[in-house]
């Protein structure tokens, strides 16, 4: 009896380590998008793609790679990320998804067959997207042409490896909220909150991160470390006022690299200019450089 | 009143450098200084004088090419040295750089008389592009290929400006370390 017991013990105790530890991976709920009626617009979803920086990491424009085709090596303190290939190519890219299979990808981070995304594509950011900026983004990467081949898988260390990890990560850390205007705030502060919160994912690099890799939301654009160890300077409106900069400097500097004393960004953001903001309008610099120079702390 | 600026703006102590990385940081320095007062015109924040642009065009062009190479012996990284490694693993990429931009600040000088964008907007953002160069990926990704001397000659200073800054960037996000 006493033997029968133990056994039960072991059994429940077992179903509950495997039920819990089931629940944890699969990471939190987060909401389909209701993208019935929305049509997609070729001319928004490439600057969409613009806003975003897809392009910059899913091309290796040095090695003369096809557009997104997959990009250069991510070198993080985990290992090497490799953006893949999601030109429409049927096997090596993702010719086989659905707009749903996309917004999912962007908005929840899984893929179609339900494996988590490691967090270095920043959907985290995406997930903050508008319906209308993912219905015209899906349109603009339909049209590029299909490309075999691709980068190689990502080569993390033990024991980052595993995507269901990934899943404990976003139960912590993953809050899928969609960004709602601020009420009493310009709409173009607005506009600056939502690119440099959504797409323009600004605090994958500028805000700190913890030991799990997930960003130190109460020490919004305090600076951080980006890939390959780089240094990545604070941008909160204090630093900024501190280094001298101006509106007008941080405009001009997005858009042509060039700082006030004549020099350039180097390093990353030098990639993000060439990538990605140099494309956007006036209107939408403006706002971004809004917003960062009155941003919120903490939320 | 503008000598006096711009002798005061190349008096910054570079931590203690010597020798040959002391040499390319005031050299980087003078660069600097150059661009610092063409950005200023370009900006609208300094009348813009064609014969000035010329100038200052000519002394970017010759801190490019072999003058800014040859500062650059393998392995030359003493402290305070922001440059990285990867100058003598990929030198014929860092060279050919150097190069380009010599040239780009040719066609800047070249430019310098064409007509000006009406707004100082029109200086190459997203809209001019087009959208085909929006998705266009490593067409416009600018370093395996950019444009002539000839095709930028004859734009706006602006626009070859904004080109000219491009080879100042591409060179810095592989070759220096960011502070």
């Amino acid at each position: 009896m006493r033997a029968f017991r133990w056994l039960g013990v072991f059994v429940v105790l077992g179903l509950t380590v495997v039920g819990l530890a089931t629940w944890l991976t699969m990471g939190p709920a987060v909401p389909e998008r209701d993208l019935a009626g929305l049509t997609g617009d070729f001319n928004r979803g490439a600057y969409v793609a613009r806003l975003a920086g897809c392009i910059g990491c899913h091309t290796n424009t040095k090695a003369g790679g096809a557009v997104l085709a997959g990009g250069a090596e991510i070198a993080t303190g985990f290992g090497s990320f490799y953006a893949p290939n999601i030109t429409p190519h049927p096997e090596d890219g993702i010719g086989r998804w659905t707009l749903a299979d996309f917004a999912r990808a962007l908005t929840a981070g899984e893929s179609p067959d339900g494996q988590h995304y490691f967090p270095a594509f920043p959907y985290t950011f995406y997930s903050r997207m508008s319906d209308q900026d993912i219905v015209d983004l899906w349109t603009a990467v339909r049209s590029v042409p299909p490309a075999a081949g691709g980068p190689p898988d990502h080569g993390l260390r033990f024991p980052f490896g595993f995507h269901q990890g990934v899943g404990i990560w976003k139960r912590a850390f993953f809050d899928a909220m969609r960004l709602e205007d601020v009420a009493g705030q310009s709409s173009s502060w607005n506009r600056g909150r939502y690119l440099a919160r959504g797409p323009g994912h600004c605090g994958a690099c500028h805000t700190p991160r913890n030991v799990f890799g997930a960003r130190q939301t109460d020490r919004r654009y305090a600076g951080g470390v980006g890939p390959g160890d780089e240094k990545i300077p604070a941008i909160t409106p204090a630093a900024l006022a501190a280094e001298g900069w101006t509106r007008d400097d941080l405009v001009f500097a997005l858009r042509s690299g060039v700082l006030p004393d004549g020099d350039v960004f180097g390093g990353s953001m030098a990639e993000v200019v060439r990538e990605s903001t140099r494309f956007w309008s006036d209107e939408d610099l403006a706002a971004l450089v809004e917003y960062i120079l009155n941003a919120e702390v903490e939320g | 009143m503008l000598c006096i600026a711009l002798v005061t703006s190349v008096v910054v102590a570079h931590g203690g450098a010597t020798g040959i990385v002391k040499k390319r940081m005031d050299f980087m320095e003078s660069m600097g200084d150059a661009m610092k007062e063409v950005t200023a015109m370009m900006r609208g924040k300094q009348i813009y004088d064609a014969a000035r642009l010329r100038k200052l065009a000519g002394t970017i062009g010759d801190h490019g090419g072999e003058a800014l190479t040859k500062l650059f012996p393998e392995g030359s990284l003493d402290k305070p040295t922001e440059a990285l490694p990867a100058i003598w693993t990929d030198w014929e990429r860092f060279s050919a750089l150097a190069n380009r931009l010599s040239d780009y600040a040719t066609a800047l000088q070249a430019a310098a008389d064409n007509e000006r964008p009406a707004s100082a907007a029109g200086t190459g953002g997203g809209m001019m592009q087009g959208s085909g160069a929006m998705m266009g990926g490593a067409m416009m990704g600018g370093d395996q290929a950019g444009p002539s001397i000839e095709h930028l000659s004859a734009m706006p200073p602006d626009a070859a400006y904004m080109h000219l800054a491009q080879v100042c960037a591409a060179c810095h996000e592989d070759f220096r370390k960011e502070k």
